[in-house]
């Protein structure tokens, strides 16, 4: 069995609801899981699965309300600034949108190299340089690149720039927040393709959000499912694209559609049945 | 019955009558990078009663056709026909144009938040054409309500009153759609109108737009970038690439057969939930291009992996190739058409 690398234990984040003085919202509802070293684990659940916020309570990014997220056996809640700092060299974020998640006035070299210069202050020039060149080739961006500003590229460029940004400082975890949903459909087989070929090269562990489960069954080799906050269903890819306990599990898989037009039709017809059949008499 | 009144007083249109003829339409734009020409000599037709899929990347054109078919494109050079039952959408007045827009043609928008006006009750939003058209406020209101009730909204009667914030993703798409069939049209827009909504809700769109062009016999132009999602709606289909349409068929026959590399491309890059785990999956290289930026001969010869130096030079004509059963806009339809058991 392999070591588990993250922990998630009993994890729980509150939001207030507007306007209401002392309600409170459960974003994220006792939520236990681990993430194995090497592996890539796909968090699947529609919009207000409370997946982001899961992601962003494990990186803590946000404070949750209660529970514990072991790194490496270490409770990142209670961590102090500076072990703080190292965890957060060790796991890094790819954002959603690659438009606003980078800074439209820096360029392209001083986005990537920011986080070599906060965690690794000693290193010179030339040693920041190289490691530019390696992470340019790395994520298939050219050196002439480095001196351009985000607003010259397309989304999939901006996105190999967020992923070579998170990867400088060489951390053990990916955390990869829709990182594909914005694209061009064209591309974001292309920068799947990237995430899976990184994972080998680097040995890096992923936890990878989508809303779908088309895109993360080609890259997660254990899938969660989402629902309001919970876990309803978390297991070998193999085992929940083929084997579905949980009903939502199942009603998400039958929902995403396939490009096949024969079959589409099918369950067209089929869910229309189901509707005039059923409820409406 | 509300429908036959509204159909009385229009002219009733017989499945398979053309209700939309767009020949030679030319879109251009200037801007800061110089011009962009958008879209170039689209042709295509929309029948009655039909399903018409047109799908594309971003910068493919798709978006811009959809808003010159309303006459909605402003600040650009436009040319060619857009013909709506027989008359020129381009050339037309506007007080003319105004008066076929909601009524005889309407659109659904990608973003249905953006679309709406967040400081108007829904219901008045949905009743606003049949106010326009001079149906009184309690008729309007009965009206809007049973079209609510048809596009799946339970309590039409008290959501009526309720603000757009205070609908969920896809019940907003819903009243976008009764918004835009309310006035009973010949015609819909659709563009993206799944793109924003989670894949359960998106399933449940697509049903509800094919129920009711089946039960009122609507034609519906359906825009989308998603291969997947247009499969099963779609009865024709257009690609539209660098402004261009690139392949356009019966949807089968392009799903089944594509003699275009690009098509070809897409179906193979999606990734699905069923069949093999591929290693990898097969990929475009490259980008879209932008439409200030158009590559000479056919937009898609840097990405392609069939290319010829033709490709190059000369953009191929839109043509059934032999061998295929519709058409391409490629040099090499006719060698793909041939080999198409061994491409994927």
């Amino acid at each position: 069995m392999k070591e588990v690398m993250l922990d998630v234990i009993n994890l729980v984040r509150e939001f207030p609801v507007q306007g209401a003085a002392k309600e409170v919202v459960r974003a994220v509802d006792d939520v236990s899981f681990s993430v194995y070293e090497g592996e890539a684990l796909g968090l699947v659940g529609e919009s207000g699965s409370g997946k982001s916020t899961t992601a962003r309570c494990m990186l803590r990014l946000i404070e949750p309300t209660s529970g514990s997220v072991l790194y490496r056996g270490r409770n990142i809640l209670r961590m102090g600034k500076r072990d703080l700092k190292a965890f957060r060299r060790e796991a890094q974020l790819v954002f959603q949108d690659p438009y606003s998640s980078l800074d439209p006035k820096m360029r392209v070299g001083d986005i990537i190299s920011e986080g070599l210069q906060i965690h690794f202050p000693r290193m010179s020039r030339d040693e920041v340089n190289t490691e530019l060149k390696q992470l340019l080739s790395l994520v298939g961006l050219r050196e002439d690149h480095l001196n351009r500003f985000p607003e010259s590229f397309s989304g999939g460029e901006r996105q190999r720039i967020g992923i070579a940004r998170a990867l400088a400082v060489k951390p053990s975890l990916l955390v990869c927040d829709e990182p594909v949903a914005s694209l061009d459909v064209s591309i974001q087989a292309q920068v799947l393709n990237l995430f899976q070929e990184l994972k080998e090269r680097l040995g890096l562990t992923i936890v990878f959000i989508a809303h779908d489960l088309a895109t993360v069954r080609h890259l997660c080799q254990r899938v969660a499912v989402m629902e309001q906050g919970v876990i309803r269903e978390i297991g070998p890819r193999d085992e929940i694209y083929t084997n579905p306990q949980h009903p939502y599990t199942r009603s998400l898989i039958a929902a995403v559609p396939d490009p096949d037009p024969k079959s589409e039709r099918e369950k067209l017809r089929r869910r229309q049945a189901k509707v005039t059949g059923g409820s409406s008499s | 019955m509300t429908q036959s009144v509204t159909r009385a007083t229009k002219t009733a249109k017989a499945h398979g009558d053309v209700v939309l003829d767009v020949s030679h339409l030319s879109i251009r734009f200037e801007g800061d990078n110089g011009p962009a020409l958008a879209v170039s000599d689209l042709s295509f037709q929309v029948r009655a009663g039909e399903r018409l899929g047109i799908a594309g990347e971003s910068g493919s054109g798709k978006s811009v056709t959809a808003q010159a078919l309303l006459g909605l494109l402003n600040g650009a050079t436009v040319e060619g026909e857009v013909k709506f039952q027989g008359e020129d959408v381009l050339t037309m007045a506007p007080e003319k144009l105004r008066s076929l827009r909601g009524w005889e043609m309407s659109y659904i928008f990608q973003d249905p938040l953006s679309a709406m006006d967040p400081v108007r009750t829904v219901g008045d939003q949905v009743s606003q054409v049949l106010r326009l058209r001079g149906i009184n406020r309690k008729e309007a209101k009965e009206r809007t309500i049973d079209m609510l009730d048809q596009v799946g909204i339970r309590n039409p009667e008290a959501r009526f009153g309720d603000f757009p914030h205070q609908f969920s993703g896809g019940m907003r798409q819903r009243a976008m759609i009764a918004m835009a069939l309310i006035g009973d049209p010949v015609l819909v827009i659709a563009d993206e109108p799944t793109t924003a909504l989670d894949v359960r809700v998106q399933a449940q769109v697509i049903d509800l737009l094919h129920r009711l062009t089946e039960e009122r016999g609507v034609a519906v132009v359906f825009i989308t970038h998603d291969l997947a999602i247009m499969a099963g709606f779609a009865q024709r289909m257009m690609v539209m690439y660098g402004g261009r349409i690139v392949e356009s068929g019966m949807t089968d026959d392009v799903y089944y057969g594509s003699t275009h590399p690009y098509t070809l491309g897409l179906l193979n890059s999606l990734p699905r939930v069923m069949g093999k785990i591929a290693k990898e999956l097969l990929t475009i290289g490259g980008q879209p291009p932008a439409p200030t930026n158009l590559p000479s001969g056919c937009a898609f010869n840097p990405r392609c992996k069939y290319v010829l130096d033709q490709c190059r030079v000369d953009v191929p004509e839109l043509a059934i190739p032999a061998g295929g059963n519709h058409l391409s806009r490629c040099h090499r339809s006719e060698w793909l058409a041939d080999n198409r058991g061994e491409l994927t």
